[in-house]
């Protein structure tokens, strides 16, 4: 019996000291995704990549703000808004601590501004993400920078410029 | 668009049990004075299975519970928490109900993982009604593609109010002409965009990313000689895989860089 007491302290304690000390989770644990506010711009990457829409964007009736809402209640951890998000400001901490009494505590918003397109005013992404893109362009500069001006159009109104250029271009390649 | 005018008997009206008010009085009377050893019985409406594995990993010998002394029982009699995982299905409701009226009041209920919490990835299946909530009365949810068992644990601890929740709501609002800052500006954009994409390629977004971090950390940080701080760092590097990145990287960085 003595020999049975000697050899179970010899193998010590196999049990966690949870939840009286703190846990430390491995490296690489995907747990709570943590947004950061001032590096995203707002450009629905993760929103797109989200296999269970647990992150959604949304435009305000206004036109005038659109938000990034996650819901950590739907959220698989799966990482991919991780892997999707051009400016890293979306990463899995190792925090797994998500219990809620509250349902509506699962839920993380951000609203950020919208551009509307210089042209017909239509709104057409965040302000952040055309000012984000036009500080690269800049810096990259060459053929890139060239039309710079380009970034406040909205899409349709870049497709019809880019559809009269081409019309204008007829003669040139002989199509008359 | 899905036409939304179908006969309002076929459309589904979830009726709530509501908990009486004394049995909520009684419920946290005992939970104000006892805060451990509840029996716990799992309802599985229509899960993968996977919560199911974590809660038993979570009364095996590495987690423990039953040092608080949580027990998972064969029966809801018996029950004092009932666990509720999966996406609430059509065909589960029932057997949700039956198994919550045949515990014992007063009972705790438990949303356990991100189907039992939202309906998680299968929230927009045609047989899925959602979470636990829109049927039963839930005291606390658990998110997690499952809930690992230290989550569990913690789980458990809320629902006793032993342990505060951490997680609040919160609304920020971006203030207007707030600029996002470019990592690393002292590469160029393209440059570093091709580091970014190379690492990744050869070691998946997760680790691509720590390691094009640490060198372009160490790019930046000698001014002088990059090519000589990339030489150092893969000198330094004892692990021969993150070293092939490392070299792969500076061969880019040669080509893109020094050549052109």
């Amino acid at each position: 019996m003595l020999k049975l007491f000697k050899e179970i302290r010899k193998a010590g304690d196999a049990t966690t000291g949870y939840p009286f000390e703190p846990l430390e989770m491995p490296a690489g644990f995907r747990g709570k995704p943590e947004h950061n506010e001032k590096l995203c711009i707002a450009c629905s990457a993760c929103a797109i990549a989200c296999p269970a829409n647990a992150i959604t964007m949304e435009l305000d009736d206004k036109q005038s703000r659109i938000t990034w809402d996650i819901s950590y209640g739907r959220c698989i951890f799966c990482g991919r808004c991780q892997e999707v998000c051009p400016l890293f400001a979306i990463e899995l901490t190792g925090d797994f601590e998500l219990a809620v009494l509250n349902k509506d505590d699962l839920r993380e918003s951000c609203s950020y501004e919208v551009a509307c397109c210089s042209r017909c005013g239509k709104p057409y992404a965040s302000a952040k993400e055309v000012d984000y893109a036009r500080r690269v362009l800049e810096s990259v500069g060459g053929t890139a920078a060239a039309d710079i001006e380009k970034v406040d159009l909205c899409l349709d109104c870049r497709r019809f410029d880019d559809a009269e250029a081409f019309a204008h271009q007829a003669p040139e390649r002989g199509e008359a | 668009m899905l036409e939304n005018d179908f006969p309002n008997a076929l459309q589904w009206r979830p009726d709530p049990v509501v908990l009486d008010a004394k049995v909520a009085e009684a419920k946290q009377k005992l939970l104000d004075s006892i805060k451990r050893s509840v029996y716990v019985y799992r309802v599985d409406c229509g899960g993968c299975n996977g919560c199911e594995i974590e809660i038993f990993s979570t009364i095996t010998a590495a987690f423990d519970a039953e040092r608080f002394g949580i027990k998972v029982v064969p029966s809801p009699r018996h029950a004092d928490l009932l666990i509720y995982t999966g996406a609430m299905t059509r065909a589960m409701r029932e057997p949700a109900l039956r198994a919550y009226h045949a515990a014992p009041d007063p009972k705790i209920v438990m949303s356990y993982g991100a189907c039992g919490c939202t309906g998680g990835i299968f929230h927009d299946n045609y047989c899925v009604w959602g979470g636990t909530d829109p049927i039963l009365p839930v005291d606390v949810y658990v998110p997690g593609c499952p809930p690992s068992p230290p989550a569990t644990i913690f789980g458990f601890a809320t629902a006793l109010g032993i342990l505060d929740q951490k997680l609040h709501a919160s609304h920020h609002v971006a203030p207007a002409g707030e600029q996002a800052p470019v990592a690393f500006p002292a590469i160029p954009y393209k440059v570093r965009t091709a580091f970014e994409r190379e690492a990744r390629r050869m070691s998946g977004y997760y680790y691509g990313k720590q390691i094009v971090d640490e060198f372009m950390l160490a790019l930046t940080k000698d001014k002088v000689d990059a090519l000589g701080a990339a030489d150092a760092l893969i000198a330094a590097e004892t692990d021969t895989r993150k070293r092939a990145v490392f070299m792969d990287l500076k061969a880019l960085l040669v080509s893109k860089v020094v050549d052109e």
